[in-house]
């Protein structure tokens, strides 16, 4: 086992390019065992490749990488792995068909003699997740599981192989507060451990509380690396955005008018129970608690996504049908769903596509689509939200994700609806687009529009909502003014349903 | 009812199997005679081809690819082992048992590197292959048909040879076959990195699975037993000509997914393809023993397939919420 504080990893003027296009230009990174380190960077900035690259998934085409005083054997993953690297990704990859036990020791199954020795796949899972303090069932399919809990079996994965080094792509992303914890406490044990673990995040307030050094990227290169007492998050937000960011949260103040939605006694047992609220014209409400507390079940229901048992949704006074989307948009709601990729674009049609989607009607001519409308249209909300893209027919999947939620958001936009719910609208983006995506809520409601926004972000949440709904367990527990509002009481009543601490 | 629910099988297979039980049984109580030594024979000799294909494919589907070469492959095996024993009169059941395998192997080849190395989607390169092996058949049989007058005696007799008065030959492979494959899918790496691909193929490249070559050699594998099912053919029919086994590769397909394994890749097993198989045959037994029309057969498999993918969706959808419902307890 290595020493604390010996160096694992040494990355020097690492460079990759993919055709014309360069993905990193020169990346310098130090890791030391026993350490966390965070890797900061705006979306395309090449952390992913620099993972990539370690994992074996790519080659470096410049550069050196040492491990220890050894030379770093790239090619393909399995010889990262023999090398001690584990990756963890953003999207668990895990096989939902195998049996927890199987993914733990996939690719490297224990043998007796020809065959696998499934006892001691499944006695070995189980102690590396009793040591990891969630203790799994190893002989239970992995299909159902959290994501948390998936990451958890990744973590057991990694350690099984005797990694040395842990890389964490956006390990908290889809996280819900407790279970950011739970993870930071497995991160801890790690690193007692003598691990290095290199985590990529876009939650600043988490690199900040867990991490021992910080290195931000830009552009394809290394822009500073710093021990996290050195440095603070105005100086990491420079770096990483190559400029001042004015402010995170643009939040203004607008004129409040009459009530858009009235929910009444909402509910549906499997997921929600009694929920009434209102939004009214030109306020931002957000609806807090922890992932699976049943937020984005009221939106759904609210929108007519499911069904729910009993209760009301009125629309500007008048009660608006259960159950259906079509007639909830044609009522003017528009939904931003927490999944883009799954929910929230067909990533294969072109940006154009997206865009026009829910605008057909007014795009159609005798039952035809006039593109050249298709394309103004384009044009009006490229320009708007000023999401970046080459061509319009390009394919979305091929966009930044900032990008991607920036042509979610012009679809619903280009409905001009008046209630827009938002569904955790800057889940996995950069701090930079994140501002944007939060200015462009801002004006909505700006402009006139309802807001209902659902977010795991606290510092979201209480910068841009006027009044706060607190959920726990599908009960609505608190309701909270901008000025009553605090970190402390949300996440009070978030987790234990009390108003305040 | 209740006495089904006292079996409670614990799995997929043990569901069929009872199935299965049923269906002879309800025949049987039609036509007696299908409970007998010689229905059951008739039953596993009926079935083996189809069988054995479904062992061959059952991989290759956990794998998410799939495989419409086998049909054209048994028909390419079948009239090339007997066009040479009815060249070399001196070929015994040996020779044919090379030959056979050999052919369907080198079309597995073919398969694998298409679909493994070029990484082309298996669907239509087997399509493709379907019908340039069973255009291969129409050029080089040039309208040439063999009767059992050209085979050679010995196979023959080893396709009429029956152990215990109910198993034939043919089945008695496929038997062992079953057992084999049905191990080896379950206790070796290679078996398990088979479900792992079909069950993320993103991931499964990850995790430094060795991809390629899992899927190669699992086509190779089915051409192999595509090969075998040739030399089956002619055991049991006797007679080859250049349409022998048109159109029967998705009965195979039937047979397998009937069995449990999905066509989303990821679960199933081989014995749930035999199993599948048989009750496919058995059903098909039991229309004609009520005296159903023949030409009511298409549609009664056709039937069968979306009861059968209902059941394993509904089965899907029960197990999803006992995970979920595991996962609730396991958190409080």
């Amino acid at each position: 086992m290595a020493k604390k504080g010996e160096l694992l990893l040494e990355m020097n003027k690492v460079a990759k390019r993919f055709g014309g296009a360069i993905a990193l230009k020169g990346t310098d990174l130090k890791i030391r065992s026993g350490e966390i380190h965070a890797l900061l960077g705006e979306n395309g900035a090449g952390k992913s490749t620099m993972l990539k690259i370690l994992a074996g998934v790519h080659v470096n085409d410049g550069g050196t990488i040492k491990l220890g005083s050894k030379d770093f054997i790239t090619g393909s993953p399995q010889q990262s792995i023999a090398q001690g690297i584990a990756v963890i990704y953003q999207e668990p990859s895990l096989f939902l068909d195998l049996s927890l036990a199987e993914n733990v020791f996939i690719g490297r199954q224990p043998k007796k003699g020809a065959v696998i020795d499934w006892k001691f796949a499944q006695t070995e899972a189980a102690r590396l997740f009793k040591e990891l303090g969630v203790e799994l069932d190893p002989k239970r399919q992995a299909r159902g599981l959290s994501i948390a809990d998936q990451q958890v079996v990744e973590i057991a994965k990694a350690l099984s192989m005797n990694a040395n080094i842990i890389l964490m792509d956006e390990p908290t992303a889809a996280l819900s507060a407790s279970e950011v914890e739970r993870l930071m406490t497995v991160m801890k044990s790690l690193k007692a451990a003598n691990k290095a673990v290199i985590f990529v995040s876009h939650r600043l307030d988490e690199v900040f509380a867990i991490s021992d050094y910080i290195t931000v990227m830009r552009d394809g290169a290394t822009v500073s690396e710093n021990a996290v007492g050195d440095t603070n998050l105005q100086k990491v937000i420079k770096d990483m955005v190559g400029r001042e960011l004015t402010e995170l949260f643009p939040k203004t103040e607008h004129k409040i008018g009459e009530v858009v939605l009235e929910v009444n006694d909402l509910t549906n047992p499997a997921y929600f129970r009694n929920i009434s609220f209102t939004v009214k014209k030109g306020e931002i409400v957000a609806l807090a608690g922890l992932v699976g507390s049943g937020r984005s079940e009221v939106a759904r229901a609210i929108f007519g996504i499911d069904k729910y048992e009993s209760g009301t949704v009125k629309v500007k006074g008048e009660i608006l049908p259960a159950g259906s989307p079509v007639i909830a948009m044609e009522r003017k709601i528009a939904l931003v769903p927490e999944d883009r990729r799954q929910q929230g674009l067909f990533m294969v049609a072109g940006v154009n596509r997206n865009i026009s989607m829910e605008s057909f009607a007014a795009l159609t001519e005798r039952g035809l689509i006039n593109f050249k409308k298709e394309k103004s249209l384009t044009d009006t909300w490229k320009e708007k939200l000023s999401i970046k893209f080459a061509n319009q027919s390009d394919p979305v999947d091929r966009l930044s994700g900032g990008n991607q939620q920036k042509t979610v958001l012009a679809k619903w936009l280009a409905t001009d609806p008046d209630l827009l719910i938002v569904d955790e609208p800057t889940r996995g983006i950069d701090v930079a687009t994140k501002a944007e995506v939060h200015r462009l809520v801002d004006k909505a409601a700006g402009e006139g529009k309802a807001v209902l926004m659902i977010s795991s972000e606290l510092p979201e949440v209480l910068g841009m909502a006027d009044r706060i709904i607190v959920m726990r367990e599908g009960k609505q527990v608190a309701e909270l003014s901008r000025k009553e509002a605090t970190q402390e009481k949300i996440i009070a009543a978030a987790t234990t349903g009390k108003k305040s601490a | 009812m209740d006495f089904l629910r006292k079996l409670k099988p614990s799995s997929r297979e043990g569901s069929l199997a009872i199935i299965l039980i049923f269906a002879v049984g309800g025949t049987g109580l039609i036509n007696p005679r299908f409970l007998t030594g010689d229905g059951t024979r008739d039953l596993f000799t009926s079935t083996s081809v189809v069988a054995l294909l479904a062992i061959g494919i059952a991989p290759i589907v956990i794998m998410r690819h799939i495989d419409l070469s086998i049909s054209s492959t048994v028909g390419l095996t079948a009239w090339v082992v007997a066009d040479m024993c009815a060249k070399h009169p001196n070929f015994t059941w040996v020779e044919c048992f090379i030959i056979g395998p050999v052919i369907g192997i080198a079309v597995g080849i073919l398969n694998g590197l298409l679909v493994a190395g070029l990484r082309l989607p298996s669907l239509v390169v087997t399509l493709g292959t379907l019908y340039i092996v069973r255009g291969v058949v129409y050029v080089v049989s040039n309208s040439v048909d063999y009767n059992a007058q050209e085979m050679p005696p010995s196979l023959l007799d080893l396709g009429q040879k029956v152990f215990f008065g109910l198993l034939p030959f043919t089945f008695l492979l496929v038997i062992i076959a079953m057992l084999i494959m049905g191990y080896f899918m379950r206790y070796t790496k290679a078996g398990r990195d088979a479900y792992a691909i079909g069950s993320n193929p993103p991931a499964a490249d990850l995790v430094g699975i060795k991809v390629f070559r899992r899927t190669f050699l699992a086509f190779v594998f089915s051409g192999f037993m595509a090969g075998l099912a040739g030399v089956f053919y002619l055991m049991r029919f006797a007679q080859v000509d250049s349409t022998a086994f048109y159109g029967q590769e998705l009965a195979v397909v039937a047979a397998v997914v009937i069995g449990g394994v999905t066509i989303a890749g990821g679960s199933g097993t081989v014995v749930g393809a035999v199993i599948g198989a048989l009750l496919v045959q058995t059903i098909q037994g039991g229309l004609a023993a009520l005296g159903v029309d023949a030409f009511w057969k298409s549609a009664v498999n056709g039937l069968l397939l979306i009861i059968a993918i209902y059941a394993d969706r509904r089965l899907a959808a029960r197990n999803e919420q006992k995970l979920l419902a595991q996962r609730i307890r396991e958190r409080v």
